[in-house]
């Protein structure tokens, strides 16, 4: 399942983000997302925005067509 | 003066970065709360004069993706500096300690200011910095740089500071990395560079800045193999995806166990402050409700409920008491009457004119410092971004857009955060139409005029007239000129911070205080050069101002303004003076019109009706930007090209929207 899967505030695991966006991807790893990492689908925002994400301690915004790109597992 | 020492001050954004540079250099800065405020490299003196500190961009890595972040790579390989005080935010020590990996990789002499004790205290986050210190081989002070605690320590050290060599911190990056290493290094040789091994480390990791600080490379093409090659044996080997992805690992394996021997967590989570207000802020439904409603509440108290009776106050006072006593001083030393009239007529209507415009000014930038200081803005720009979306832009563009509203230069500059160059670009040609400060007093001598009971409503509708047209102008350009490139969104939110007093009155002050020094130079000048011109003509001087030099200028251009409705060679004059500075239009006029404050409304209805003083209003909004931001958009772009276009369409879409503005309002009576 991907990331905009889960239910507002589920948490779950990092499986895969190799799909998004080259300069998308650099930035996440440098924010500390990893595989296996946990993370937390806090919000979604209306009409197609931008949804907001948190992993070790840091939130951070995507815009959904990324966050469907990483996959993750409960 | 030369310092002994220059130390550069590096860490990731959101630190606390700025607010160490104020307590360490005691010097008014500005200080930020999202990613990458800082976006040019500034120099503050330490106190006692121990030396210079330099403030450099926040980066979460040395290899950069946004242009602001490259300076920092230039900065470490070419400029000189004797100290590295790299801060670390103690709540995210794991990240945080990635770019200080690279930075001991460097093997320059660093100190660690771990910041935000306090934060990782309530956090459970218990650090033993004495054995993080010898671990790391260097010294580790922590500080609270909000409040200032430790800072006190951190300057002892810079004074004690014995020059000591420090060896580069040497990881072990595996075989097939290593050997990657090898062969760039022995590339190197042939170029008088150092840092062999930190250089084509960061190569590895696709920092091409790198290249381009090697003067006369020409190795390109065997780096791109060895850089391909290493990153297909790590996969055929099943080692890592990336280069970047494996040399992260490895890094965060040495990190990781130095966390384990200084560092324990008692775990513990709740739902913080910053929680809440996000629930609240970036809520579904009330997201850009509660955004707008924050805009319009700024933009009464600027205009209607504080900043218009306070205005009010400072003209009264300049228009009476002092012109008063300036008039019986020049009466009392004897003055000539030319004298009278330069300072009367020319300096004290021209500055003071836009001088009554500084309690607007300051409640506007008062506030613009508190979005930014708090960290709301950074959820402004997640809002947003749906919106911005839709015209090719990304949710990030909309920070400097309102910084624009204060002034259009750091506007234009702030746009340095924007990873996509295509967005970069767009959000630098479109920040000229943010209606910045120095056209607020424009507004307030003609809603004074001609629309009293209606001056916030008004002015606000100019403000988002600019915004809509720049609106449109992002379509028009991203589906034509750049219509291949993806538009991006990443952003970091950083919790919410209550902003001190000290720090809001600081970044206020430094805003503001650059309108004061225009007044003191650009419209001191501008006021005298202008009301010399209206003083002398082709006959003589003290010439009625109908037959002055500035009339004939400003005829000159009067005619290809009558279809807008203003075409007489006040306005002209105006328009072209304000080309050095917004408010020098204000300037200009109160020179012109140099009449009593109860008869220039009156003299003013003669020139202008209400729908060609919108008009006016309206061109002076979008017609050009000024001097300044014309330079620093040169300068951002590199391009002249660029800074004649921004010219060249401000003025077209001024004059054309101008037109229908006042030809439509004609048809339906309005005139």
């Amino acid at each position: 399942m991907n990331l905009t899967e889960l239910a507002q505030g589920e948490k779950a695991h990092v499986r895969d983000f190799s799909a998004v966006s080259k300069i998308v991807q650099r930035r996440l790893v440098q924010l500390g997302v990893k595989e296996n990492e946990e993370i937390c689908l806090k919000r979604k925002l209306p009409f197609g925005g931008p949804c907001m994400i948190e992993t070790c301690g840091l939130c951070i915004s995507i815009r959904l067509d990324e966050a469907m790109r990483i996959e993750v597992r409960k | 003066m030369m310092h002994a020492q220059q130390i550069a001050l590096i860490g990731n954004p959101n630190t606390g970065k700025t607010s160490l540079f104020n307590s360490l250099t005691g010097s008014y800065e500005y200080v930020g709360n999202w990613s990458g405020v800082t976006v040019e490299k500034k120099v503050g003196i330490i106190k006692k004069q121990l030396g210079e500190l330099i403030d450099l961009p926040g980066i979460y890595t040395i290899s950069p993706i946004s242009k602001d972040e490259g300076v920092v790579t230039d900065f470490l390989l070419q400029d000189s500096f004797t100290d590295i005080l790299n801060i670390v935010d103690a709540s995210q020590l794991k990240r945080n300690l990635q770019l200080t990996v690279q930075l001991l990789e460097l093997g320059k002499p660093m100190v660690i200011g771990l910041n935000m004790t306090d934060v990782a205290k309530l956090r459970g986050i218990k650090i033993d910095y004495q054995c993080l210190s010898s671990s790391l081989g260097i010294p580790v002070m922590p500080i609270v740089a909000r409040t200032g605690k430790g800072c006190k320590d951190l300057i002892n050290y810079f004074k004690e500071n014995e020059k000591k060599t420090i060896h580069p911190l040497t990881l072990d990056y595996g075989p097939v990395v290593e050997s990657a290493i090898g062969r760039i290094t022995s590339l190197l040789t042939a170029y008088n560079v150092q840092h062999k091994r930190w250089m084509a480390l960061q190569i590895l990791e696709g920092n091409n800045r790198i290249l381009s600080q090697i003067k006369g490379f020409s190795h390109l093409q065997e780096l791109e193999q060895i850089c391909s090659q290493t990153e297909s044996e790590l996969l055929n080997k099943n080692i890592a995806q990336t280069l970047q992805q494996h040399i992260h690992h490895i890094r965060e394996a040495y990190i990781d166990s130095l966390l384990n021997s200084s560092v324990s967590i008692s775990k513990q989570s709740m739902p913080t402050l910053t929680d809440q207000v996000d629930r609240i802020v970036t809520h579904k439904l009330l997201g850009i409700p509660i955004f707008l409603g924050l805009m319009f509440l700024m933009f009464m108290l600027t205009f209607d409920w504080l900043g218009f009776p306070l205005s009010d106050l400072l003209d009264a006072f300049f228009t009476g008491p002092l012109t008063d006593a300036i008039e019986s001083f020049l009466q009392v030393i004897g003055a000539s009457a030319f004298i009278e009239a330069l300072v009367l007529n020319g300096i004290v209507s021209g500055v003071g004119g836009v001088l009554v415009f500084i309690p607007q000014i300051f409640i506007l930038f008062f506030f613009l410092s508190l979005l930014e200081d708090s960290g709301y803005m950074a959820r402004v720009a997640v809002v947003m971004d749906r919106l911005m979306e839709g015209i090719g832009l990304n949710g990030k563009a909309f920070i400097p857009l309102i910084i624009g509203f204060g002034c259009n230069v750091p506007g234009v500059m702030a746009a340095r955060t924007i990873e996509q160059p295509k967005e970069r670009m767009l959000t630098i040609m479109l920040t000229p139409f943010m209606s910045c400060s120095a056209r607020l007093p424009v507004y307030a001598l003609f809603v004074g005029a001609f629309f009293a009971k209606y001056q916030a409503l008004v002015v606000l509708s100019l403000y988002l007239l600019g915004i809509f047209v720049a609106l449109i102008v992002a379509k028009v350009m991203s589906s034509t000129t750049y219509k291949n490139e993806k538009s991006l969104f990443i952003m970091e939110l950083p919790p919410y911070r209550l902003p001190q007093v000290r720090t809001l009155w600081r970044s206020t002050w430094e805003k503001g205080k650059g309108f004061i020094r225009k007044a003191g130079t650009y419209i001191f000048g501008g006021s005298v050069l202008i009301w010399f011109l209206s003083y002398a003509g082709p006959s003589g001087f003290a010439v009625d101002m109908n037959d002055s030099f500035l009339a004939l200028i400003g005829g000159l251009i009067a005619p290809i303004l009558i279809p807008l409705g203003f075409g007489t060679w006040q306005a002209a004059a105006s328009l072209l003076t304000g080309f050095l500075a917004k408010e020098v239009v204000v300037a200009t006029m109160s020179i012109i019109y140099f009449v009593p404050e109860a008869q220039l409304q009156g003299f003013m209805v003669e020139q202008f009706s209400p729908l060609s003083a919108y008009g006016f209003m309206v061109f002076v909004l979008l017609y050009v930007p000024c001097l300044a931001t014309v330079a620093v958009i040169k300068k951002e772009s590199h391009s002249k090209k660029w800074m004649f276009l921004s010219i060249a369409y401000g003025l077209s879409i001024a004059y054309i929207l101008v037109l229908i503005i006042y030809q439509v309002g004609k048809l339906v009576g309005l005139a």
